[in-house]
């Protein structure tokens, strides 16, 4: 794992490098430059989460007084429902409902300083900048309740992050923070937003993106069961049914 | 070792899932049921989302039974024209019960249902189970001799088919109606049915107990292939990864239970059998009466 890890963030370093020596020399038309680590995130069947690194450099030192970072990052959004569990009688069933229906499926936000610092409020709101700014509307139950809770419920399964890290300033003008992923990530396009928060407004804003994708035998086997069902089904069953052979011939004792 | 499921969307443990398949491959080579009823519980338990876990769990339960199967049948302990009717009565029960399947996951009350099902059915047989075998433990030295089997009301019926394997000329509508009914079942709640259908064969159907279980391997086997079809094609929850993962432990464990299980008694297996399926109904049906944890859950809109 850690050597994974020391892999994965050599390059890393010498890009970062790399974007130090060149910053100088950009910096004049451009008060923000930033990358991600990866352009790909691959769910194999041995994936277990990853962190994606985002990084940059400004033209003005960063820090307390001088500029902000905010990194947003904003995945794929599915229709999701929301229930709440009631008693009836003697049991705990399922009850009122609400249904969103553009749910990233996964947010995650973080900044030199927590954004409602950085910038005023309705500037927050619009952008999006927060998990109490996402913009939810639901059908169903009104109760403000379920919005509550599916906050509550992504932040527990790790698909929304809210100033979990804050993000880091190296030598003044370098910033860089990491995103992680969770095992649970959902497949998509993820976008990326580095907000440059100079006088408590946004002075500059570099937007890029990520996919995450299943591959390998993961990607072959949820393809193949949601596009040849019948064969999938069937492939299933000759399989268990295989094993299940194989077991008597093996074990069998005569 | 972690392995991601391709079909349930996460990461588990590879080791905790082949550990679940031999321990429920233990208890069901002991006791000679396929241990869907314990399997699909477990999983849920460890995380799997409920429509997931009971179609792997169907999935699982064909490979346990064909293993098992392939063993009665060598011995010829088989009444293959039982099991061919069971299972046309199976079949028809599971395309029912999966379509009340994909119909209570629509309206969001699947956990529900799988639970209610399980309380209920392993309540039931337990209960029945624990009973009969602790009078037969205690009625044991003073045994009255039986009769091969009584009729009643049920050999009235028309359709009457001769069994020769199974030594009977009965109406073909029993043995139909009961297979009907552990299709559905086996469809819910993800198992093959074998502990109820057991006791089915036993006292209403009266057939002998040698082909008892081989019989009821061939209508399981049949019938969880078609549950694993259907889940397959109508709802899309069945991962080939965990099955496979949970058949390499069971198929092992299935070995060492069969091993120990013929060193034991045939009424005390019965009543620590009925035990532990009792133990599951009253553990589940203490989750549905307890203050949940959690009030609110999420789940895809469908």
């Amino acid at each position: 794992m850690a050597m994974r890890m020391a892999a994965r963030l050599l390059p890393l370093c010498a890009l970062l490098a790399a974007l130090l020596a060149g910053a100088p020399a950009r910096a004049q038309d451009q008060p923000l430059v930033a990358a991600l680590s990866t352009q790909e995130v691959r769910i194999s069947t041995a994936f277990t989460g990853e962190a994606i690194m985002v990084f940059g450099s400004t033209d003005q030192p960063i820090g307390p007084g001088g500029d902000e970072i905010i990194v947003v990052a904003r995945g794929p959004t599915r229709p999701l429902v929301v229930r709440r569990k009631v008693k009836a009688l003697l049991f705990w069933i399922n009850g009122p409902s609400a249904r969103f229906d553009q749910v990233p499926g996964f947010y995650a936000i973080a900044g030199t300083r927590p954004a409602w610092q950085l910038l005023p409020e309705a500037a927050r709101q619009d952008n999006g900048l927060g998990l109490d700014a996402l913009p939810l509307t639901s059908t169903g139950s009104r109760s403000p309740a379920f919005r509550a809770a599916l906050l509550e419920l992504e932040k527990a399964s790790g698909l929304w992050l809210e100033d979990a890290a804050p993000v880091e300033i190296r030598g003044g003008r370098l910033f860089n923070v990491a995103l992680p992923l969770p095992a649970t990530v959902p497949t998509g396009d993820y976008r990326v937003e580095v907000l440059l928060i100079r006088s408590r407004r946004i002075a500059a804003r570099e937007e890029m993106s990520f996919r995450v994708e299943r591959v390998g035998t993961a990607d072959q086997i949820a393809d193949v069961a949601e596009d040849h069902a019948f064969f999938y089904g069937i492939a299933c069953i000759l399989l268990a049914a295989l094993a299940g052979w194989l077991g008597s011939v093996l074990f069998r004792r005569d | 070792m972690q392995v991601y499921l391709p079909i349930a969307g996460i990461s588990v443990d590879a080791m905790l899932l082949v550990g679940i398949g031999f321990l429920v491959g233990w208890l069901s080579g002991l006791f000679g049921v396929g241990g869907g009823f314990l399997l699909t519980p477990a999983l849920i338990l460890i995380g799997i989302p409920a429509p997931v876990a009971v179609a792997s769990g169907a999935n699982q339960t064909l490979g346990a039974s064909v293993s098992g199967l392939m063993a009665q049948w060598r011995r010829g302990n088989v009444d293959a024209k039982m099991g061919a009717v069971l299972t046309a009565g199976g079949f028809v029960g599971s395309l029912a019960g999966v379509q009340l399947f994909a119909l209570l996951r629509r309206v969001g009350q699947v956990d529900l249902a799988v639970s209610i099902f399980y309380v209920v059915v392993l309540g039931t047989v337990g209960a029945l189970m624990v009973m009969e075998s602790v009078r037969a433990i205690l009625r044991r030295r003073g045994a009255k001799k039986k009769r091969l089997h009584e009729h009643f009301w049920m050999h009235g019926l028309p359709l009457k088919m001769r069994f020769r394997k199974s030594r009977l000329y009965i109406s073909v509508i029993p043995p139909v109606l009961a297979g009907f009914g552990i299709g559905v079942l086996s469809a819910i709640m993800g198992v093959g049915g074998g502990f109820m259908l057991v006791p089915v064969m036993i006292y209403m159907l009266g057939m002998p107990t040698a082909v008892v279980i081989g019989t009821s391997l061939f209508q399981v086997t049949f019938v969880t292939a078609n549950v694993t079809l259907l889940q397959a094609v109508q709802v899309g929850s069945v991962d080939i990864v965990l099955t496979m993962l949970l058949l390499l432990g069971g198929v092992i464990g299935a070995q060492f239970g069969a091993k120990m299980g013929t060193k034991l008694r045939g009424e005390e297996t019965r009543a620590l059998l009925g035990a532990l399926v009792l133990s599951v109904a009253l553990s589940l049906l203490w989750g549905l009466v307890r203050q949940p944890e959690a009030l609110f859950a999420i789940g895809p809109a469908l």
